[in-house]
């Protein structure tokens, strides 16, 4: 026989934002094209993935130009992540072939969110040549 | 060749020549290799590729346009290169014209460079390249050199079109494969896969300024990339991890 967990009024209202959130992200990946660095906040964003398998959640950020001691995984909530590494030196926009406006970046970052229930509390963090790869395991 | 996809040569271009193949695939391994052999070899642009079938996208360099679908040269090779993916929906007629007009040059061999994606790639120090070819004759061309074959698998992508399109009519086609990432730029991976052309060819390229670049080119390769894993999850590249069932 399953037995279904009671839920509290606030997971019920986390659950139905971070639902909104969710499909906000998607909606703005799917149909906003923008550009992959913010000259705002001097940051340009890594290529990155998840991976899900039936215990982990794997997710890997490519960092070139970054040092193992820079980078930086910080759960902001239990479904997301916000990954940031600084780069070895500074790149200019034009470096990267961009002419008709000016910026420097000096730092990777962005925020993943993660698809399914887990612990963020136990995950496991490895750096090999500028690859960063995360194992969250899954909640059961 | 196709009216919908016509090739414009802009200088004389070479006849008997081996024609390479350099398209943004994973790892963007085609196309990082592609561009080190331009630069190392000092190859100059003879054709480009007019079509209305591609998006209406330019390069622009120095201010002035160019396709984003261009052929380069010197005396013995001919290089195809994209700086964008082709579309998945396109890639048949696009492959087709640039096969005839190969044939049409009498090019003696089609060489495409690409990758094999392979899980925990950071873990592998020493690459492998492998070879699939459309005859016997040029399988065993790249396994006299050494080079592996790949024997069971999955193609995907225009290198298939190309080794289909040959095995049916020629002229011989290889396709060299080095282990790479499969979402992200694999400078190390393009490196391994000109050792591989310069085996089997006698080129002569030296891939040291390209591993010193490494980074630089993982940064700056990052856009093509991203575009480049839409279209290939378009063409259901994953695929290449598949097992093979194969039916005799």
């Amino acid at each position: 026989m399953s037995s279904r967990k009671k839920r509290s009024i606030s997971d019920i209202i986390d659950a139905y934002f971070e639902d909104l959130e969710r499909w906000a992200e998607q909606f703005e990946e799917t149909l906003m094209e923008r550009p992959s660095w913010n000259l705002k906040n001097c940051t340009i964003e890594p290529l990155r993935e998840i991976m899900v398998t039936p215990t982990e959640v794997v997710v890997t950020v490519d960092l070139p130009y970054t040092e193992k001691n820079t980078v930086e995984v910080k759960p902001v909530s239990r479904t997301s992540l916000e990954i940031s590494a600084k780069m070895k030196r500074k790149i200019r926009l034009d470096d990267l072939g961009v002419t008709h406006c000016k910026g420097e970046f000096q730092k990777f970052h962005c925020h993943m969110r993660i698809p399914v229930p887990v612990n963020m509390d136990k995950m496991d963090i490895h750096y090999k040549r500028g690859i960063l790869e995360v194992h969250i395991p899954r909640k059961r | 060749m196709s009216e919908q996809v016509r090739i414009i040569e802009k200088k004389k271009v070479p006849s008997g020549a081996t024609l390479l193949f350099g398209f943004p695939d994973v790892g963007l391994v085609g196309v990082i290799a592609a561009s080190h052999l331009i630069e190392e070899l000092g190859l100059t642009e003879v054709a480009y590729m007019d079509s209305e079938l591609l998006p209406p996208l330019i390069v622009l360099h120095e201010g002035l346009p160019h396709s984003s679908i261009r052929i380069f040269a010197d005396h013995n090779i001919l290089l195809a290169v994209s700086e964008m993916p082709i579309p998945t929906d396109v890639i048949y007629p696009i492959m087709n014209a640039l096969i005839e007009w190969g044939k049409s040059k009498n090019a003696k061999m089609m060489i495409s460079l690409s990758g094999i994606p392979i899980q925990d790639r950071q873990d592998v120090k020493e690459l492998k390249a492998f070879a699939a070819a459309s005859s016997p004759e040029a399988l065993k061309l790249a396994q006299d050199k050494g080079i592996e074959v790949l024997t069971e698998g999955y193609m995907v992508g225009p290198q298939a079109v190309v080794l289909q399109r040959a095995a049916d009519s020629g002229p011989p086609a290889l396709t060299l494969l080095s282990q790479c990432f499969f979402n992200y730029p694999d400078p190390e991976a393009a490196a391994e896969v000109l050792k591989g052309l310069g085996k089997i060819t006698g080129l002569k390229v030296d891939v040291a300024k390209l591993l010193e670049k490494g980074e630089e080119i993982r940064v700056r390769a990052r856009d093509v990339m991203k575009r480049t894993q839409q279209e290939m999850s378009k063409m259901k590249k994953g695929q290449e991890y598949d097992t093979p069932m194969y039916v005799s």
